[in-house]
């Protein structure tokens, strides 16, 4: 177990260092001048500053020395400086990468007790009046684009009902409600469905039978046996889902204003600024991989049977 | 594990797919209009103290005078310094810590007489160094400011943008309320310039450009100052400076939430919807809507500001090298066919390089082809031209602006009037520039330019003078703002004998002059007015209006 971690630790060096290195190039190779025009504006830059800024950011090396350079800095914590603003990229992303943690977590907490709840009921009263309406409820909404559920919880309850400002304060614990909600309904509908399924397929499983036959509480055998194994598919499907979270729900942040990285990396993308695009895609990267490895030693637990090695 | 990838390979899939959307919805907002529109004004009585203005706008670049540059930076910037001029949204200059500006006979060296008694905020006096301290930071090769260009034309600049020197040649202070600036290149409309905030005094605590700490909560002399630092992407928040040297501010406060560039156009709206805002911008599809449901009420705005949408022609190289290929193009376009439908009527055909808004200097159909479409007269011109059916014409423009339907249309337009094969190319605006400013660039190009203070000079003279093609003696790239090569001596030397005419009755005829030499020449293919659309909470504030940068008067904002 000891070994494997470390095996899959170095493994994500590897994957980090071939992610930079490839959006780096591909960064390179983008048609224009990352500093050829201001930001927010048509107008073209005084020739003198763009001259002073290829200076500043090593933006005439060669992309290898770019991109030794870029690595030196960062293996000693130095992401650094922007396009735009001319800030240290990590004093930029910090608070953004606490905010998109805020809501992946908030949001995670929602789609599992949504999603887990409506799915146990469901699988429990298979066929039922019940059951058809969530059959039918989590299609439709899979079937909803993010962007409008988020508009349409937006206008709603923040322009229309007034319960929560449009743009609240950043401290407000109810700003957060909006953007999680419509991060987990989707994803809540995709668990529900993923329970019940697996539920079903678990309550008919032989083991399941035994139980019953031995005389084992109905509680017991639900709790014990069949929730307990039907949780594995979701685990893996939160875990992926959480990581892709963490990378910055750009929609959402989008629509809430939400100032986490995903608006980040728009906004960065738009403007061709490049310091903040690699130091949000390295992140995304960094948690995907570190996500992917944690659900991997999760199975483990919930499964005995699962060895790591 | 099989289940894991497939859902990897849908979420990222559906990632891409919205964003797609997302992105393509992403309006620009500088669109739109029909007339000027009356804003409502004080209700007499003296103003009342107290109150706090709320609005959003996106994360500006910079707030520190150094470095504000766009229209929202500059909102900030502007209420937190006072400097020797204010502009009103119609061009008329307000003198503010200026006493006097007298040029000499040659306007090869300015005077400024100084407001004595007057200090920033934190008791540091705002003397004539004061200035010479804001100006000589600004222009400081190490603080390499997007907006120090302004100050090009005074002597000195070019050796302190090299790193040469260290100080202002061109700035002294024989007293402390008097400044003198002396010229590189005469200027009779200067002092016009130091309406911008790059020309901002600054206090000695302010430091060199790289001082985070004054960058995100600059210490000003202005109407307000800031109330904590500048919370990024979040909030900046200003508050009333009591101890303000001029007519003080009547906000107790201004709350001003940063919103993000993609969607803060439908933000400021569903915030002004519910009551949030005071003050909002809104989405392009919603003009109607809003108009409908605001215009009965006064609040709102809509106006035609300092600036224009034209296309740009190539004049060196492809197609339109002749005078009559250029004026075929501008005959053939339909504007008020554009105007009406894809902007629904809110926006004005534009007749002129410079625009309505300048009363003063604006010439009624300068621009003779602009006027009204005229199929025949196109295509004779053409056809003398040898822009034959056929000809390849391409038409470059920037993508994620909300360009895409009206290029379109001009498009359709050249096509079934001239025949000529338009070859539409929506890119990224760094990667248009690149194309734009290549020596082999031909075609057209989607252009627009806002004027930075009220001279007809600020469009004539960087758009399309000689001197302002400022060509990259290497690459041949062009480095100014006239980047279709238009070259013409008659115009370079009506004004820059302009620039140099103290009169500005004067002035303003030799500028028309030359504007009309550029028009007959069609340097420049005017297509409409840069209109403006402002929600305004006029039910609950006195005397809220537009300045000459698009923002809200704020510091002459009262509570009803």
């Amino acid at each position: 177990m000891g070994r494997y971690v470390v095996r899959r630790l170095g493994q994500m060096v590897v994957v980090l260092l071939g992610a930079t290195m490839i959006l780096f190039a591909c960064l390179f190779v983008i048609p224009g001048d990352p500093v050829g025009s201001l930001a927010g504006s048509d107008k073209a830059r005084d020739p003198a500053v763009i001259a002073q800024l290829h200076q500043r950011y090593g933006l005439d090396d060669p992309l290898a020395v770019q991109y030794g350079n870029y690595i030196k800095r960062l293996v000693q914590g130095d992401m650094g400086e922007d396009f735009t603003q001319r800030r240290p990229v990590s004093e930029i992303l910090a608070p953004k990468l606490v905010n998109t943690a805020k809501l992946a977590v908030v949001a995670i907490v929602f789609d599992m007790v949504i999603g887990m709840l409506v799915g146990v009921v469901a699988a429990l009263r298979r066929y039922s009046l019940l059951d058809t309406v969530v059959t039918l409820a989590t299609t439709i909404v899979v079937g909803f684009p993010t962007f409008v559920i988020g508009m349409l919880l937006l206008n709603t309850f923040a322009v229309q009902l007034k319960w929560v400002p449009v743009i609240g304060d950043p401290g407000d614990p109810k700003q957060i409600i909006l953007p999680a909600l419509t991060l987990a309904l989707v994803d809540a509908a995709l668990v529900a469905r993923l329970t019940r399924g697996t539920m079903l397929e678990i309550l008919r499983a032989d083991y399941v039978k035994t139980a019953v036959a031995k005389g084992v509480p109905r509680r017991q055998v639900l709790l014990k046996h069949v929730l307990r194994n039907s949780v594995i598919p979701v685990i893996t499907y939160i875990g992926i889902s959480f990581g892709t979270l963490l990378g910055g729900a750009l929609i959402t942040e989008v629509i809430f204003n939400w100032d986490g990285v995903g608006m980040a990396m728009n906004t960065a993308v738009q403007q061709q600024n490049n310091p903040i695009i690699i130091g949000v895609a390295t992140w995304g990267v960094l948690i995907f991989v570190l996500l992917n490895l944690l659900v991997d030693l999760l199975y483990a637990v919930l499964d005995p049977r699962i060895r790591l090695g | 594990m099989r289940l894991t990838k497939a859902m990897r390979w849908a979420a990222v899939a559906a990632t891409a797919a919205l964003a797609v959307t997302a992105c393509s919805n992403s309006g620009s907002s500088d669109f739109g209009s029909k007339s000027p529109s009356q804003s409502s004004q004080g209700a007499g009585g003296p103003a009342k103290d107290g109150g706090t203005f709320k609005l959003g706008i996106s994360e500006p670049t910079a707030i520190d005078p150094y470095n504000a540059q766009e229209s929202e930076g500059i909102l900030v910037t502007h209420n937190l310094f006072t400097g020797l001029i204010d502009v009103k949204a119609d061009g008329t200059v307000v003198p503010k810590l200026a006493l006097s500006r007298t040029p000499n006979s040659d306007c090869s060296e300015w005077t400024f007489k100084l407001k004595t008694g007057t200090t920033f905020t934190n008791g540091e006096p705002v003397d004539a160094e004061a200035f010479i301290r804001g100006w000589t930071r600004t222009a400081s090769k190490a603080s390499a400011s997007d907006v120090a260009y302004h100050m090009a034309e005074i002597d000195g600049f070019d050796d302190l943008q090299s790193g040469k020197a260290t100080t202002f040649k061109g700035l002294s202070a024989p007293s402390a309320d008097t400044l003198v600036v002396k010229l590189a290149q005469k200027d009779c409309e200067f002092d016009l310039r130091t309406f911008h905030t790059a020309f901002s005094p600054v206090p000695k605590v302010a430091g060199a450009a790289d001082n985070k700490t004054y960058n995100d909560m600059p210490i000003g002399n202005g109407p307000f100052k800031m109330d904590g630092p500048w919370q990024h992407n979040t909030k900046i928040t200003l508050v009333r400076n009591a101890d303000y040297g001029l007519d003080k501010a009547h906000l107790d406060k201004v709350e001003i939430s940063i919103l993000n560039a993609d969607n803060g156009v439908t933000l400021e709206y569903q915030g002004y919807q519910a009551g949030q805002f005071d003050w909002a911008r809104m989405p392009v599809p919603q003009y109607s809507a809003a108009k409908a449901m605001y215009e009965p009420k006064g609040q709102w705005l809509q106006w035609d500001s300092n600036g224009m949408n034209y296309i740009l022609p190539m004049t060196k190289k492809g197609p339109l090298t002749s005078k009559e290929a250029r004026l075929a193009i501008s005959y053939a376009i339909d504007r008020k066919a554009i105007t009406a439908g894809v902007f629904k009527g809110f926006f004005t055909a534009a007749d002129s390089l410079v625009p309505p808004a300048f009363p003063s200097a604006y010439q009624k159909g300068v621009c003779a082809s602009c006027v009204a479409q005229d199929k025949a007269k196109a295509k004779e011109l053409a056809d003398k031209a040898g822009l034959k059916p056929g000809t390849e014409l391409y038409f470059g423009y920037n993508t994620g602006a909300g360009h895409e339907e009206w290029v379109q249309a001009v498009a359709g337009q050249l096509k079934d009037v001239l025949g000529l094969k338009v070859k539409l190319d929506g890119i990224p605006f760094k990667e248009l520039l690149d194309k734009e400013t290549s020596p082999d660039s031909t075609g057209i190009y989607r252009a627009a330019w806002g004027a930075d203070y009220p001279t007809p000079g600020n469009f004539l003279t960087p758009l399309l003078s000689t001197s302002s093609i400022n060509e990259n003696p290497d690459s041949h790239v062009v480095q100014g703002d006239n980047r279709g090569r238009w070259s013409n001596p008659e115009f370079d030397k009506l004004t820059s004998q302009a620039a140099s005419t103290q009169d500005q009755g004067e002035r303003y005829k030799l500028y028309q002059q030359a504007e009309k030499v550029a028009m007959d020449d069609q340097a420049l293919i005017p297509l409409w007015n840069r209109t403006q659309l402002r929600l305004a909470n006029t039910s609950k504030w006195n005397n809220l209006t537009y300045d000459f940068n698009e923002n809200p008067t704020l510091s002459a904002v009262s509570a009803k």
